[in-house]
């Protein structure tokens, strides 16, 4: 085998959604990129209906990061094989049993947007710049050919406007330029087609309760928040309060973002499940730890798709993840394969661990 | 090598104080995400950047107390790796991709 090129990714979901007829759905998602590509995600499990809960996860977002994309596709072979023929799944030492494989297949809708950035990952893998992040997007056309593209994991709409949000002295990973190779967030929050996508996604499936963005590479699990450290005492201390615009993401603690108790405790719970996969499967586990480290983030996918029930809280809560997999951005292919059997297990864990009820969001906890 | 590859480059402190203080306003690539983790009792981060980009790092090197080690030319690492994408559409006959996992 080989990485995916952009095309057999395509194929590859196409191809396993008409094998699986029963238990799949191929989704057109409703932007074309600039290029002209049409994307498309792939839903196991039963069809909608009201009640059944739905993890959505994404990956590509990043046109370097080879791994994700391949990592998903993976996944839906594997699930999808192994439900057919009644048997269960072992990626290394991690065994999932084949009632396992039936209560995702059969239990939940497990949605898979393999590659999110299709026009950024051709050119990553088919030009001199294998070390592109970013979508192709042309946004000012009076720029040179080096300043293409928005770096779709900072143009989804939460505290997307970081100058406003957040503290000068912050280092907030974000930039309004759109020379900047890295971090730039576009014209506009959602500004892109890729990001819609995504939004689109997560608005067509109202049940998804978890949410798992992938991504490479540190390795780690990464989990809610990426704005400023934790706290779960004072509900006030919000991304949604504009009274401590200007304050995130400080070191000096002067502001630090309300998480619920009973969400960060599932999300560590959960993440540890997902970690103890891993570790089974390749011997060595990823760090897990808050998304928040060295410097703070803006306009994440991870973060948005959580603070959509605090926005609106009809929504229902989305427990977010970010999996940074592996230990290179494209490792040779033989290398690639024992992260991919990593984040299959990590990701069968987690959708496991949801089934078995055991755990899953607070019923409610507002922020003021 | 080519002018502008990028190499990934290993930045290690006794403190993320020291770390954040080589790092603000460098504007450096920080990958995927901007984070730290512990080797030992020391910080690690990393970054890509540009040749010139290290040498301006190994120059601050002696007032900052961080340790910059040079991994690997990462740009060319990657169109090395552009061998190991697939060609054509190895799917166009509408055979099923079969995954990694084994099934038992």
């Amino acid at each position: 085998m080989a990485y995916l090129n952009v095309d057999e990714i395509e194929v590859a979901i196409e191809t396993l959604a008409r094998a699986h007829p029963s238990v799949t759905e191929l989704i057109q998602l409703p932007n074309a990129t600039s290029e002209g590509r049409h994307s498309h995600a792939l839903r196991i499990g039963p069809p909608d209906a009201p009640g059944l809960d739905a993890v959505v996860i994404t990956g590509g977002m990043h046109a370097r990061e080879w791994v994700p994309p391949d990592a998903l596709v993976n996944l839906a072979a594997d699930l999808l094989e192994a439900h057919a023929g009644g048997t269960g799944l072992r990626y290394g030492g991690q065994r999932f049993s084949a009632d396992d494989i039936r209560s995702v297949v059969g239990g939940m809708q497990l949605v898979l947007f393999p590659c999110v950035n299709p026009d950024g990952r051709h050119h990553s893998q088919t030009s001199s710049d294998a070390m592109w992040r970013k979508n192709r997007r042309r946004v000012d056309p009076n720029l040179g050919p080096r300043c293409v593209g928005v770096d779709i994991n900072r143009n989804f709409n939460v505290l997307w406007d970081f100058r406003r949000h957040f503290a000068a002295d912050s280092g907030v990973s974000a930039s309004t330029d759109p020379c900047d190779l890295q971090v730039y967030v576009g014209p506009a929050a959602e500004s892109e087609a890729e990001t819609r996508n995504v939004v689109a996604l997560l608005d067509r499936y109202p049940g998804t309760r978890w949410f798992a963005d992938v991504h490479s590479h540190v390795p780690a699990i990464f989990y809610n928040w990426g704005f400023d450290e934790n706290q779960t005492t004072d509900p006030s201390m919000n991304f949604l309060n504009d009274e401590f615009d200007g304050l995130r993401g400080r070191v000096d603690r002067a502001y630090r973002e309300f998480i619920p108790e009973d969400d960060l405790r599932t999300l560590k719970e959960l993440g540890g499940r997902m970690n103890d996969a891993v570790t089974a499967a390749s011997g060595a586990g990823y760090e897990l730890a808050q998304s928040f480290a060295l410097y703070p983030t803006s306009g994440v996918s991870d973060d948005y798709a959580y603070s959509r029930h605090f926005v609106d809280n009809r929504r229902n809560k989305i427990l977010s993840f970010t999996i940074e997999c592996g230990r290179s951005f494209q490792p040779s292919w033989a290398d690639a394969e024992n992260v991919i059997r990593e984040v299959c297990a990590g990701l069968i864990a987690l959708c496991v661990a949801t089934r078995a009820r055991a755990i899953g969001p607070a019923a409610d906890a507002r922020v003021g | 090598m080519a002018d502008g590859d990028v190499h990934r480059i290993k930045l290690r402190a006794q403190t993320l104080e020291e770390l954040r203080a080589f790092l603000d306003g460098s504007g450096f690539d920080l990958g995927c995400r901007p984070v730290v983790h512990r080797e030992g009792n020391e910080f690690v981060v990393e970054v890509y950047a540009p040749l010139p980009e290290v040498d301006r790092l190994r120059s601050a090197r002696s007032v900052s107390g961080v340790d910059v080690t040079v991994v690997e030319n990462a740009s060319e690492v990657g169109r090395n790796r552009q061998a190991e994408v697939g060609s054509g559409n190895r799917f166009a006959a509408r055979q099923a991709l079969r995954g990694l996992g084994i099934k038992e």
